[in-house]
């Protein structure tokens, strides 16, 4: 059963007034497009100034899901807020604090860069042309454009429209960046870059991207949603879900393998183990039905064992590569 | 203090706080304006208007053959009914992709995921349209025909009743412009945008003859002929003010179900 969120519609935040905590809340979020479920009812909550990664396979309803938060589609079911304003109600107002960056960004091809630009910055500012032209010039050199500014869109590749799209949907120092798949049409210096400039704004912007290269995310989130045939099946913290898989654990030991297993193998706890030779050492991965246990007498036991030497010893770390792959395959069956 | 309060105090740039159906209206203006007058539209349409209904007058003021006043009501008329005609077929034709391509293209979604208002996009290009059309498709022509008509006529064109008939051709221009944006808000692809558009067009030319008079009174088909009447300076007669009427207000409504239809539009 969904809970009911009482909206505290308090208007857009004016200049100076803080924004509410979190940036986007949403609650049962749900869209239906016939008898197909694209979003099933999803709680997503993403806290001020932190980088969300948006995960999930093609179709998972990622897309649909920002569409929602922006006021291009109506939510079927539940409720989504932005700035504590509704996505529905007070779309317009939402707008202004955001910067959108679509999965296949269009613009007006027959606009050169700057000139795109500019209609982008005038529906959020006005002022003397010297500080628009001065905004508009910060921006290209933000994404590199600044050689191909006054060329039609028309005969940019799909590297450069990525970068464009960037460039638009930062023009105006959004509260809240919108990226979905900023990263999918570069290549890897242009990824890298596009990395580094969300990591330069983490301080000043919160930032919710949808991508399917997960190293990236790795690298730059620190929230994580996962989405999965349009149910969000994990949100949390990225150390969090990376922090290790608790009943699995790693040793890497010298010496007398069989003394050390027969050690281990004691353990009523101990369910499984697999060892492979490494560079002259041997690399244990014992899986475990008794974390407490384990903790405190795996380690133990094997030292504990005449001729053998532990070179490291710790909980099984994972990569979000690994930690996708299970969510998702868990959930598909 | 949020990013954009930050950049306040540090640019000279003033946010925008534009709110309701006005949300980024002035800005979506003059970039449909400057699709029209920053481009080669606004000379290819307006040559395409010369040629083809002051070409035509020409034609007709050249004939020899007719009585002076004859000669003037056929070229007034002439201007008058191809104008209304043509200007429609005109419209739907170069306009139909207005919305639809943009909704096709994805820039319509790109542009409603700024500050604007789904009135706004709808209006901006009903208020450009408009005035692209009206000057470059009527006013500049109308200009030309009464400059062709001090030089080529026998008999002297009455100017108030010349412009009160170019008034009521500039609402069947205007009836256009808005049934082609408004299908565009209601349909997802051109065909039905044109095949709509030129088809009651034409029903109209085709049909109105042989259809009894109050059925077509309640049409904007007889708008060109009305036209002429008062450019003739025609007896008063209220039957010629009912299809005046019904566009204006047929018009009014289409505007309305634009702006609903494309306000419930999904991207």
């Amino acid at each position: 059963m969904k809970t009911k969120v009482v909206q505290n519609h308090t208007g857009p935040p004016a200049p100076g007034q803080r924004v509410l905590d979190p940036v986007i809340h949403a609650v049962g979020l749900t869209k239906t497009f016939g008898h197909v479920a694209a979003l099933q009812g999803i709680d997503l909550t993403v806290p001020k100034n932190s980088i969300v990664g948006f995960l999930g396979p093609n179709g998972a309803g990622k897309t649909t899901a920002i569409k929602l938060l922006l006021g291009l589609g109506r939510p079927t079911g539940g409720t989504a807020t932005l700035f504590g304003l509704d996505s529905v109600r007070d779309s317009l107002a939402i707008r202004a604090h955001v910067g959108y960056l679509a999965q296949d960004p269009r613009f007006y091809t027959h606009l050169t860069a700057r000139e795109t630009l500019r209609f982008t910055a005038r529906f959020f500012y006005r002022g003397p042309a010297d500080a628009i032209r001065a905004r508009i010039d910060e921006t290209l050199e933000l994404v590199g454009l600044e050689d191909k500014a006054d060329r039609p869109i028309r005969g940019f590749s799909g590297g450069e429209r990525q970068r464009l799209g960037i460039a638009q949907a930062q023009i105006n120092h959004p509260d809240l960046l919108i990226l979905d798949e900023p990263a999918a049409a570069l290549d890897p210096v242009g990824r890298r870059d596009v990395l580094d400039v969300m990591e330069g704004l983490r301080a000043s912007t919160t930032i919710f991207y949808s991508t399917h290269i997960l190293d990236d995310v790795e690298r730059v989130s620190d929230h994580v949603a996962i989405l999965d045939h349009g149910a969000l099946v994990a949100s949390a913290p990225t150390a969090t879900l990376l922090d290790g898989d608790s009943t699995t654990y790693e040793l890497t030991m010298r010496g007398n393998e069989q003394a050390a297993l027969r050690a281990l193998r004691t353990h009523v706890w101990v369910n499984n183990i697999s060892t492979v030779a490494q560079n002259g050492a041997i690399a244990m991965t014992v899986s475990v039905s008794d974390e407490r246990a384990a903790e405190s007498e795996l380690l133990r036991s094997v030292l504990a064992t005449d001729d053998v030497v532990v070179t490291s010893f710790g909980r099984r770390h994972l990569n979000l590569e690994d930690v996708f792959l299970q969510l998702v395959k868990g959930h598909g069956r | 203090m949020t990013t954009a309060a930050t950049a306040a105090i540090e640019s000279p740039l003033i946010p925008i706080h534009t709110g309701g159906w006005r949300g980024g209206l002035g800005n979506l203006v003059r970039k449909e304006l400057g699709q029209w007058w920053a481009t080669r539209m606004w000379w290819v349409q307006l040559l395409v208007w010369l040629v083809l209904l002051n070409g035509t007058t020409t034609m007709v003021m050249l004939d020899s053959g007719m009585a002076p006043d004859a000669l003037v009501n056929e070229a007034v008329q002439t201007f008058l009914l191809v104008g209304a005609t043509a200007i429609g077929i005109g419209v739907v034709l170069t306009i139909q992709g207005a919305v639809v391509g943009e909704k096709e293209l994805g820039t319509a979604a790109w542009v409603m995921s700024k500050p604007v208002s789904r009135a706004s996009f709808v209006f901006a290009k009903l208020i450009a349209h408009s005035v692209g059309f009206l000057v470059t498709a009527l006013l500049i022509p109308a200009i030309v025909f009464v400059v062709q008509a001090r030089f080529l006529l026998p008999v002297p064109l009455d100017y108030v009743q010349f412009s009160l008939a170019v008034a009521v051709v500039a609402l069947s221009v205007l009836f256009y412009v808005v049934l082609t944006i408004g299908l565009g808000c209601t349909f997802k692809g051109r065909g039905p945008v044109a095949g709509i558009g030129i088809g009651l067009i034409l029903v109209g030319q085709f049909f109105k003859g042989m259809l009894p008079l109050p059925m077509v009174l309640f049409t904007p088909w007889l708008l060109g002929d009305v036209a002429g009447s008062f450019a003739l300076a025609s007896p008063p007669d209220f039957n010629r003010m009912i299809p005046i009427i019904i566009t204006a207000v047929a018009t009014l409504v289409l505007i309305y179900v634009a702006v609903w239809r494309f306000g419930r539009e999904e991207f």
